[in-house]
């Protein structure tokens, strides 16, 4: 694992998200539209711009589908 | 595990078969008393024993993250098999119920789960019948072992994924959910659960044993004529399974599956399908036509929670209802494939994973009808293929 692992992601909970669009405009280097307006997110590790990119975008969706992975954290196992 | 091909005629869901189903009796003559054996783990690590519902996640990694989540948790046995060709877990839960328990219990002791569930289509009526006999059965022989409790779940083809199972158990609707810590950590009412697929179990019921024999593998060959479940040593290659003769392709594992052409799957070992499930086609039928249909009860199966899945899987399928009804031009291809890459991987669950998979093989391995579908003025097949009859949407 290597020091790129331990970076956070910023991650859409699918079921969460009903494509507003918000995230896709204020942070169009992270977030862009797919064929049926629902965010494709940036699997790239955060840092700096990015990282604060991400979090603008987190706390504008007005139905809290985005987070942004902390470092330690699995996400899954099956 | 099964000794014999078990037979299920078109639509039915009781097998033609001479065998009985075990009761505890037969069930300790065939296999002998299970062992309590504290390091199964350790033989489950060695056997190298993996997840047969289709996710073939190695079993002791699960129990490690259970036990690391501390005990007191839930095993849930799944044996909804959804996967409406398959027919390899019913024959289980019909012929060797108590198999399937002992691995439960096993298991249970394993992770030092208290509670044991096993969840079930409300339409396998014979499944239930089995399952709810052996059930009984042990209560009254005082088996040392967790309470087992059968829950019945909705007739879905969704609400045999894990997630769902874990968010039903927990009082919610039977759909799955986006979990961004595994159940293995916090799943029903925020016990640590274990889920797995009764083929699983009962490959665990017999690691808990002394005579374990080569691995096999179940796999459920499904055609216009019936369903068959046959157990063969893992090594095989599909060649010996299935002749080739005859048969133009190949669907791989399901509907979520891969479609391969008919030299290249004969030379796959069974034991390495992630779904012990065959759906051959033979030389006159339509790969593409069978497809659309396919990807229609896809789409149709979508919870509809999450929006790639929801508009996108439609959108594949109404193109290639399309392409089938020669009504498709080049840029419907296109958008086809731009709609399958923007697809993968943005699901709660993976079904849509599985319909993008199985519509991009089949891209891949019927590009010729593909092309007589674009510019020709006609299918070059006539009949079905001899294919498994694909349910209507629900």
């Amino acid at each position: 694992m290597g020091r790129q692992e331990g970076l956070a992601r910023l991650g859409v909970d699918p079921v969460a998200c009903e494509g507003i669009g918000i995230c896709q405009h204020v942070a169009p280097m992270l977030v862009r539209a797919d064929s049926w307006g629902y965010p494709i997110v940036s699997n790239r590790p955060l840092r700096g711009a990015a990282r604060r990119a991400a979090e603008v975008a987190v706390a504008s969706c007005p139905r809290r589908a985005l987070f942004v992975d902390r470092p330690g954290r699995s996400r899954q196992v099956e | 595990m099964l000794d014999a091909a078990v037979r299920y005629p078109p639509g039915a869901s009781h097998p033609v078969t001479t065998l009985a189903p075990d009761d505890l009796a037969a069930h300790r003559r065939r296999y002998g008393e299970r062992w309590r054996e504290p390091r199964l783990i350790d033989t489950i690590e060695y056997l190298g024993l993996d997840g047969r519902g289709g996710g073939r996640f190695p079993v002791a990694a699960k129990w490690r993250a259970q036990l690391a989540a501390g005990g007191g948790g839930v095993v849930v046995a799944n044996g909804a098999e959804s996967e409406p060709a398959s027919a390899k877990d019913a024959a289980l839960l019909q012929l060797r119920p108590h198999l399937v328990l002992d691995g439960l219990a096993a298991t249970a002791e394993a992770v030092r789960a208290f509670t044991t569930v096993v969840w079930v289509h409300a339409g396998a009526l014979a499944s239930r019948a089995a399952l709810a006999r052996a059930v009984a059965e042990r209560r009254r022989a005082g088996l040392a072992e967790p309470p087992v409790q059968l829950v019945v779940g909705p007739r879905r083809y969704l609400s045999g994924e894990s997630s769902a199972i874990v968010r039903a158990l927990s009082g919610g609707p039977a759909l799955p959910e986006f979990r961004r810590v595994p159940a293995t950590n916090r799943g029903i009412g925020g016990r640590p659960t274990l889920v797995h697929n009764v083929e699983t179990l009962a490959r665990i019921g017999v690691a808990a044993r002394a005579e374990r024999g080569p691995p096999t593998t179940l796999l459920t060959i499904a055609t216009a004529a019936g369903r068959t479940v046959v157990e063969v040593p893992s090594a095989t290659p599909l060649w010996q399974v299935h002749a080739v003769r005859h048969v133009q392709a190949v669907l791989v594992g399901g509907f979520g599956g891969t479609w391969m052409d008919a030299p290249a799957f004969g030379h796959v070992h069974a034991g390495s399908l992630p779904l012990g499930l065959l759906l051959p086609l033979l030389d006159d039928g339509c790969g593409i036509g069978h497809t659309a249909a396919i990807a229609d009860y896809l789409a149709a199966s979508s919870a509809g929670q999450c929006g790639p899945c929801r508009f996108g899987l439609r959108a594949v399928a109404d193109l290639l209802a399309d392409l089938v009804e020669l009504r498709a031009r080049r840029r419907d291809t296109r958008r086809l494939h731009r709609a399958l890459a923007e697809i993968a991987g943005r699901g709660a669950c993976h079904h849509p994973d599985g319909a993008v998979r199985m519509v991009a093989s089949a891209l891949r391995t019927f590009a010729v009808d593909v092309r007589a579908h674009l510019y020709g003025s006609s299918c070059r097949h006539s009949g079905e293929g001899g294919f498994f009859p694909v349910p209507e949407a629900p």
